[in-house]
């Protein structure tokens, strides 16, 4: 409760928390803020006609049409839906990967940790986005299977620092008392030596999430995330890209397609990296001057 | 020191073989004539001939151990298969485009590296003043700026609006003029061969060509390293021997220069390789926003067109890159601290 006073405190995670309660209840009021049609899949984005050419905002269609009159303001209100379910997915698999793998490593030790640790390294080899477009080009595009390799190649970090955390918890009086009066392996590790190292993991891990979403949006961007019309921010994007350069006498034409879904990629993103930010420095007991 | 290289060397092969083993497991997944296209070192599998013929032919129907070996061996050689996307094959798709994203990461990490340190030490000389709070609120927002966001604005504001930086790599009578027989290729980096060929048009080219995508990538790592240099400012600036320096009566300059920046330094050179890492991913995005031909457009167009040896072959090159680069980096890390003792 210290820490989350202190962030409270520092007006610039203040300012990342407000932010990021304010796509919280985006996210929450989506269905009121931005009705679906009835019996239709909500994620899909509307679209308002036919005709490719974005149209610029009108009263009725407040940020305008996209690419293929996709309704801007329908895609950003569930897109914060999409991004928070991405972020939230892939960080808890990532996490509960490395502390199993991590944890494993770290108590047992000798071979064991030995084996699982260069398996880390091996992974950790893999060039991350690329390894993700390797996965996305052979199992074919979609958010799933964006999803999968963005968990394969991101546990590692999260099992070496619990191994370490681990590794300096466990040889403290109260585990060696426990295994003394013969807790099972499973028990100690789960109730003595978890709780007392997993809150900076997970606190890292959760950080992570703008990061992630920059991964989704940017391979959705490329055309291997999620399917047209789906209501994704870096799909938005790039249905701008064809449209960004205006036409002759008038470049910035279609604006709105660009800055509305990248201001909301980027308000996003900025929240949970200005609470990081101050994060790292409470967390961080040396650089306390 | 030596043995620790040594291992590191041994392990090389572990690696390799781990990354190929999983590439190789995702590729037996795929299709008949997706695989086909990936064993299969020639255009035939372009060609529609017989697809019983061609499994014979190549013995396609071996038992898994058998085929990984001799796919191994194949990639060895240089033969990484046949890119439909392309139209030529892989190792040569990649030799081709290859300089291409080595100059612009070439050129991307000089002003990362200078403006990031030297930025980040000033924002840790004033540390939590308004300078830092600046410097610092200025990175988090570039960080947290996806790069095809940032490119695209890039893209529209210097092409679109004042006409000055073009995407692409050359403009098309620069593109005649390289393909020239009196234009001679020493890297097939088109601003250092220029000016090698005394060709000064091209050379103005070329630059105005990869200034937008250098900005763009620049930009995200820039943060970066800034970042990185400030905590480890201010970590060693509150160190014992700071305190002493300044104490005996040493100037500002003298303490800062003579005693804190070197020490500081050090862990800035443990993330050149994640950067060096994320500089490969971000060129995807940025070649493709900036329609820029190098490795990076090269697998973003395979895989849109599921062109898999395409994307197998960069991605098992890159491997091979990021392991060389590790290990270096860890060598130089041990030469400049010699608290770092490698077992």
């Amino acid at each position: 409760m210290n820490i989350f006073k202190r962030l409270l405190k520092n007006r610039i995670s203040l300012l990342g928390l407000i932010l990021l309660l304010c796509f919280v209840f985006v996210a929450i009021a989506a269905p009121w803020l931005a009705p679906p049609k009835e019996g239709s899949d909500p994620y899909r984005i509307p679209r308002r006609g036919w005709s490719l050419e974005p149209t610029p905002p009108t009263a009725q269609y407040p940020l305008g049409l996209t690419q293929g009159q996709y309704d801007i303001y329908y895609g950003l209100i569930w897109g914060t839906r999409t991004a928070f379910r991405v972020g939230i997915i892939v960080i808890t698999f990532r996490a509960l990967i490395g502390i199993i793998l991590g944890s494993i490593a770290a108590y047992y030790g000798g071979l064991l940790d030995e084996i699982l640790m260069r398996f880390t390294d091996i992974f950790m080899s893999f060039p991350y986005l690329i390894g993700v477009v390797v996965f996305v080009s052979i199992f074919g595009p979609g958010l799933n299977n964006v999803m999968i390799p963005l968990i394969a190649l991101g546990w590692m970090p999260y099992a070496r620092m619990i191994r370490g955390n681990i590794l300096a918890i466990k040889q403290e009086e109260y585990v060696l008392a426990a295994r003394a009066i013969g807790v099972s392996d499973f028990k100690i590790i789960t109730r003595h030596i978890l709780p007392n190292s997993i809150f900076p993991v997970l606190i890292q891990a959760s950080m992570q999430i703008g990061s992630i979403v920059i991964s989704v949006s940017a391979l959705s961007f490329l055309g291997l995330g999620a399917p047209e019309g789906y209501a994704d921010w870096g799909q938005m994007l790039s249905f701008a890209r064809n449209w960004m350069l205006g036409e002759q006498g008038n470049v910035l034409k279609y604006w709105f397609t660009v800055v509305y879904p990248g201001l909301a990629m980027v308000l996003f993103v900025l929240s949970w990296n200005l609470i990081g930010d101050a994060f790292r420095d409470i967390m961080d007991p040396r650089i306390q001057a | 020191m030596l043995s620790y290289i040594v291992r590191r060397l041994l392990f090389l092969p572990v690696v390799l073989f781990g990354v190929t083993a999983l590439i190789f497991a995702l590729i037996s997944t795929l299709g008949p004539w997706t695989r086909v296209a990936t064993f299969v070192p020639s255009p035939d599998a372009e060609r529609h001939v017989d697809l019983e013929a061609i499994i014979r032919k190549y013995n396609l129907d071996d038992p898994p151990l058998k085929m990984y070996l001799r796919w191994v061996k194949n990639l060895l050689q240089g033969n990484l298969g046949w890119s439909q996307s392309s139209h030529m094959t892989v190792t040569e798709a990649i030799a081709r485009r290859f300089p291409a994203t080595l100059e612009l990461t070439l050129f991307a990490v000089i002003p990362v590296i200078i403006g990031g340190i030297f930025l980040g030490v000033i924002s840790a000389l004033h540390h939590n003043k308004p300078l830092d709070h600046a410097t610092r609120i200025m990175a988090i927002t570039l960080w947290s700026m996806p790069d095809f966001v940032l490119g695209l604005a890039v893209l529209m504001v210097g092409f679109g609006v004042l006409g000055w930086f073009p995407p692409g790599r050359l403009s098309a009578w620069a593109e005649l003029e390289v393909l020239k027989e009196s234009f001679r290729s020493f890297t097939g980096m088109y601003t250092l061969d220029s000016l090698l060929n005394l060709r000064l048009d091209i050379f103005w080219d070329a630059l105005r060509h990869i200034i937008a995508p250098v900005f763009t990538l620049a930009c995200l790592w820039w943060a970066f390293m800034l970042r990185i240099t400030r905590s480890s400012m201010l970590d060693v600036l509150n160190q014992d021997y700071v305190r002493t320096a300044r104490a005996k009566g040493l100037s500002e300059k003298t303490v800062i220069k003579k005693h804190a920046l070197g020490n500081a330094l050090i862990p800035v050179t443990t993330v050149a390789s994640s950067m060096l890492l994320g500089l490969l991913g971000g060129v995807m995005i940025v070649e493709t926003v900036f329609n820029y031909p190098g490795l990076g457009l090269l697998t973003s167009t395979a895989a849109t067109r599921l062109d898999v040896p395409c994307v197998v072959g960069v991605a098992l090159f890159y491997a091979v890159i990021l392991v060389v680069v590790n290990l270096v980096v860890d060598v130089l890390y041990s030469i400049i601290d010699p608290r770092v003792r490698l077992e």
